[in-house]
């Protein structure tokens, strides 16, 4: 039923780095929602499993010194949800991780692990020899395609499934990386991997690289952010659509935004158009207007999905109008 | 249900042999004690502590595991099945195919449907090619990866709107139309000609699929020539006749055990291909073999509520009369015949009174699994046409969709040839209905917001159904046994299909012998222990053994008060039983305690009989019901919020008001799942395979989907004729006309009209741009 892979929960990060990079085919395990249900299905198979559960260190949430937030890639999405200093100066990621998919879930999947997540494409999950699991064709395209993407599509179709990543992007996020070269950090709109560049990759980590912290910066004064999902239902599923929004306010007027889709592309989607529809203007309803039409100038719907362009329109003014409400 | 279902629950001129002794039915009840109680279910402590053994739970020693090999394609013949090394993996005991003498049995999916058991022709994707048993499961599940099979994959049709067209694939060989039924009454041209308004459209609902907790299996054990089989089954004794049959064994060397299931929902009223090839590989290896589905096998071969296309005219004059009706529908039960069509127009031909009716369905045949009954069969999908149209047709002449509901209620059974109901609540299911939701402040409100402008709109809607049966009847027979002690032992062959089937029962037996339900032992569901019982569904169960349950405990009370009454040297007439002590009603210091009746000291027991007597002649015994709610919608991205939910039901006397609730609430929930979330997803167009063969892209409704305010408002009108209980069927009614009354608050909401299931924020976006399109 299960690959034969072998076992390893290394003590220390230096180790798990090592067994990592020692075999091509290792997986991480982090908080194990999703993998071994991968290899179940036999989406993917692994010749070795190392578990960073043991590392302790990963879990911490620490403000740093330049009044940042420093969260630990073991940090459970239930954690981030339940902060309260997060809820107060980073609305936005608090509230993704309440999407994301069911408290039992939330209390044991990780933030590393989130922002790694692997497809939900029903035929990416399915028996189908896709091309991201290094087949000829997506079978998305033209096929039953309705929760596939209309933004950054080309030769796969997937839509993202992170919930956190639109949040955490919208904030300017940054990553800690462990690997064997030692520690780096990039910027987290470097993580992921569009299907132009290539489609059966879906992280920039070399081999035996480890997340092992995500950074925020100190939230800007004026900075109001939200995240809002759309899903076919209320608990236990991945965005139909979603927005995360972090603006920067001055007396009514946008200084600057940010814009990320869920649900929308293969990747995490900032949306440069609408946030330029909103640069340096008062937030009202022609402008909410204006950035939601943006946001979907360059939306190509596949044959089963063009309800998502005024879906997300809709969706984004209604997110922005908010703002004014506050 | 499928048509072969039909004569499992309903065997037509039988005699039946009354309770004997007791030579009449008991007069209805007056006064209760216990019924219409909330009790407690008898085995929840079993149930949630997980001391209660379901068939998913037996672990026999030396016990095997199986598992099936299953077609990935949509249509494929087999070429060859290559075993040669899954047989020689480690802990494999047994492989089967079609090769192998052992397995050379014939299966029969229906009259004239018959083939191998493991069919070299697999005509739809998750059909059984092999199978092996092992020692571990997961030996048995890495063996079915090394069988190698050389399929030939043939063009297939997936989509019952396709497979008429010339050029369709050919599920068999004579073509793909299963059989076209009509039916009609009074004249629908001239019905039409005096409509002053006339309204058509065109519906569907998607496919829904069976995901009940437990999975779909059995354990089967060998003794000799005797068969013992633990199965996940909603009747005992409709697994042992089919199993006796396909195996060629005598009924008496087939026992089938099914204390527990884990939910049915229709699917397991029969065995499955799953139930002979446990019984095959036990048979092989001389040991007990379990074999149990994965749940994405579930999801393939082991039934669905069929798809139906339906295309409604409805024709209504001023005042709210309905002159007409016609229904013409497609619908498909999959690769096999399986009652795509069944009752499928059973509302239009009932519902409402209507003097001119004409209905026709084809069902037809696709690639697909066949379907199995689902709760309701027919009925959900006809009452998402009937009752919008219902609703447009309200709008069109200015009327409130209740009145003209009220308008066109029947006091007979028109699909019956006018024969009575016994009761009908369906006016009062309605009328009470309505003023407890607060209709129509609700409607008015909500139109006002509406008005207001903004993008969040309020609706309120409703839809109401008769269910087709309901009202059980023979053959069933009970015994029960009265100890000296006065506790009791129920013996009845009834599966409890989790609606509380054991706790409505003891607290039948309870309410006649004045003891208390804990008291009560019961045993049920074993073909080898207990007696006769047709399966559990049909929403026929209660009014089916309840009334038995109660014939056999008055036959019991009747023998105990004649041995009392020997004791007391008084007549049996003037005696009373309360469950502790005999005692006469003219003298109340002549009495005797139970455990000081002579006679019951020497014997030790009492036994009573109870046959299930016959339903009332030239009288329909139906349940009804009207559902109501309010959603709020948000125009700008699709949603639908569920506000509020009310279900009136009219099932004659309420037994156990918290399992009554129970299942108006799981009703409605399930009705919520076909309006809104659920569907199946074939890969049209490409592979023909199922897409959504698990619990996150198949969606069921979650806790959240469900709206906190739900009510359930029982209309308890006594029906002495439809049996001694006074009962009748609940389980399906409560699930039929909820999708139709979200789609009708809807449409109040948005007006917009949307014709297909599920209304899930893409279907209802999509329906929301759309108008809009066409309104610039």
């Amino acid at each position: 039923m299960l690959p034969g892979f072998s076992y390893t929960r290394p003590e220390t990060l230096k180790k798990a780095v090592e067994e990592l990079k020692a075999a091509e085919d290792a997986y991480l395990h982090a908080g194990g929602t999703d993998l071994l249900g991968c290899l179940h299905d036999g989406v993917f198979p692994a010749g070795k499993v190392v578990s960073i559960s043991a590392l302790k260190g990963l879990q911490e949430v620490r403000k740093l010194s330049d009044g940042g937030l420093l969260i630990g890639a073991l940090t459970t999405i239930r954690t981030l949800e339940t902060d309260a200093d997060i809820g107060a100066r980073y609305p936005v990621l608090s509230q993704a991780a309440a999407e994301v998919a069911s408290p039992q879930l939330r209390e044991q999947g990780t933030l590393g692990g989130n922002l790694c997540q692997k497809p939900r494409c029903w035929y990416y999950r399915g028996e189908f020899d896709c091309l991201r699991k290094g087949g000829k064709e997506c079978f998305a395209f033209n096929g039953q395609n309705q929760f596939h993407c209309i933004l950054g599509g080309s030769a796969c179709y997937i839509v993202h499934p992170s919930d956190t990543a639109p949040a955490l992007l919208a904030l300017d996020a940054s990553l800690q990386v462990s690997g064997p070269q030692g520690e780096r950090s990039l910027p987290l709109s470097e993580l992921h991997v569009a299907p132009n560049d290539d489609p059966r990759r879906e992280i920039y980590l070399e081999a035996g690289e480890i997340i092992t912290a995500i950074k925020l910066p100190k939230p800007a004064a004026g900075l109001k952010s939200s995240y809002r999902k759309i899903r076919a239902r209320q608990s236990w599923d991945f965005a139909v659509a979603g927005v995360a929004l972090a603006l920067v306010m001055d007396n009514g007027t946008v200084k600057d935004s940010r814009v990320v889709l869920s649900g929308a592309a293969p990747i995490p989607w900032r949306s440069q158009k609408a946030e330029q529809a909103l640069q340096g203007k008062p937030l009202n309803a022609e402008a909410a207007g204006l950035a939601a039409m943006e946001a979907m100038a360059d939306a190509r719907p596949l044959e089963h999905n063009a309800y998502k362009v005024p879906m997300f329109k809709g969706l984004i003014k209604e997110e922005l109008l908010k703002f004014i409400a506050d | 249900m499928a048509d072969n279902q039909k004569d499992l629950y309903y065997i037509k001129d039988l005699p039946v042999p009354e309770t004997p002794a007791a030579g009449k039915e008991p007069e209805p009840w007056d006064k209760t004690n216990i019924i219409g109680k909330r009790i407690p279910r008898v085995d929840g402590y079993e149930r949630v502590s997980g001391t209660a053994v379901y068939p998913a739970d037996i672990n026999l020693p030396r016990m095997l595991y199986g598992a099936i090999l299953r077609c990935p394609h949509p249509n494929a013949r087999i070429r060859k099945v290559d075993i040669s090394v899954a047989e020689k993996m480690p802990g494999i005991r047994s492989v089967l195919t079609n090769d192998n003498p052992a397995a050379k049995v014939k299966w029969q999916w229906a009259k004239g449907h018959e083939g191998p058991l493991f069919d070299p022709h697999c005509r739809f994707e998750g059909e059984a090619v092999a199978a092996v048993a092992a020692d571990t499961p997961q030996q048995a599940r890495d063996a079915l990866h090394a069988i190698l099979v050389d399929y030939e994959v043939l063009p297939f049709v997936i989509d019952e709107r396709q497979a008429l067209k010339s050029g369709a694939a050919k599920v068999h060989p004579d073509g793909n139309q299963v059989k076209k039924d009509s039916y009609s009454r009074g004249d629908v041209a001239s019905g039409f000609a005096a409509a002053s308004v006339i309204r058509e459209h065109e519906f569907r609902t998607e496919a829904e699929l069976h995901t009940p907790m437990e999975l779909h299996g059995c354990v089967a054990n060998w003794d000799g020539g005797s068969l013992t089989i633990w199965e996940s089954s909603q009747g005992v004794y409709a697994v042992q006749s089919k199993v006796a049959a396909t195996l060629g064994l005598p009924l008496s060397r087939v026992r089938v055990v099914g204390h527990y299931l884990g939910g049915g929902f229709g699917s397991k009223l029969q065995p499955g291909k799953y139930t002979i090839i446990a019984a095959l590989l036990a048979r092989q290896t001389a040991r007990p073999v379990k074999l149990f589905l994965s749940r994405e096998e579930t999801f393939l071969c082991v039934g669905n509520r069929p798809p139906a296309n339906m295309k409604i005219k409805a024709g209504v004059k001023q005042d709210g009369t309905l002159t007409a009706l016609e229904f013409i529908a497609t619908a498909t039960g999959g690769a096999y015949p399986a009652g795509g069509t069944s009752i499928l127009d059973w509302l239009v031909r009932d519902l409402y009174t209507c003097p001119n009716v004409r209905c026709e369905t084809t069902d037809i045949f696709i690639n697909g699994g066949p379907a199995r009954p689902f709760r309701a069969p027919g009925h959900p999908q006809c009452s998402w046409a009937l009752e919008q149209i219902m609703d447009e047709l309200a709008e069109a002449i200015g009327m409130d969709p209740v009145e003209l509901r009220l308008r066109n209620v029947p006091r007979v059974s028109q699909g019956r040839g006018g024969i009575p109901y016994t009761t009908t609540g369906l006016e009062e299911c309605i009328r009470q209905g309505a003023e407890a939701f607060n209709w129509a402040e609700a409607r008015q409100a909500a139109s006002r917001m509406n008005q207001a402008g903004g993008h969040l709109k309020r609706g309120v809607g409703m839809g109401s159904c008769v269910w087709f049966v309901g009202g059980g009847g023979p053959p069933s027979t009970v015994i029960v046994k009265l100890f000296a002690d006065g506790s009791v032992n129920l013996n009845m062959g009834a599966s409890d299909i989790g609606t509380g089937t054991k706790t409505v029962m003891a607290m039948i037996v309870a309410e006649e012998l004045g003891i208390k339900p804990e008291l009560i032992q019961i045993e049920n569901a074993d073909t080898g222990t207990t007696q006769y019982a047709t399966p559990s569904g049909g929403s026929k169960t209660v009014p089916t053994e309840a009334p038995t349950v109660r014939s056999a405990t008055v036959e019991v009370k009747r023998q105990l008060l004649k041995m009392a009454a020997e004791d007391l040297n008084e007549p049996v007439d003037a005696l009373r039983f309360d469950g502790e002590i005999v005692v006469s009603t003219r003298d109340s210091s002549k009495q005797v305690k139970i455990t000081d009746i002579k006679q019951l000291n020497k014997r030790g027991v009492v036994i009573g009989i109870g046959y299930r007597g016959p339903n009332p002649e030239g009288k329909s015994v139906n349940p009804f019901a009207a559902q109501f709610c309010e959603v709020e919608v948000n125009t700008r991205t699709g949603e639908i919020r569920l506000l509020r939910f009310l279900g009136s039901n009219e099932s004659g006397r309420v037994i156990n008001r918290l399992t009554y609730d129970n299942q108006v609430f799981g009703g409605i929930t399930m009705g919520i799942g076909m309006g809104m979330t659920e569907f199946r997803q074939f890969d049209a167009g490409q592979t023909g395979k199922l897409v959504n063969k698990n619990w996150h892209d198949y969606k069921l409704p979650t806790a959240l989907d469900v709206p906190l305010q739900m009510t359930s408002l029982p209309i308890d009108l006594p029906d002495p004729e439809a049996n001694n209980s006074g009962a009748k069927g609940l389980g399906e009614p409560v699930t039929i006309p909820t999708a139709a009354a979200i789609a009708n608050a809807v449409c109040h909401a948005t007006g917009v009209r949307i014709t297909s299931t599920p209304l899930n924020p893409l279907q209802v976006m999509s329906s929301l741009a759309n108008s809009r399109r066409k309104e610039d």
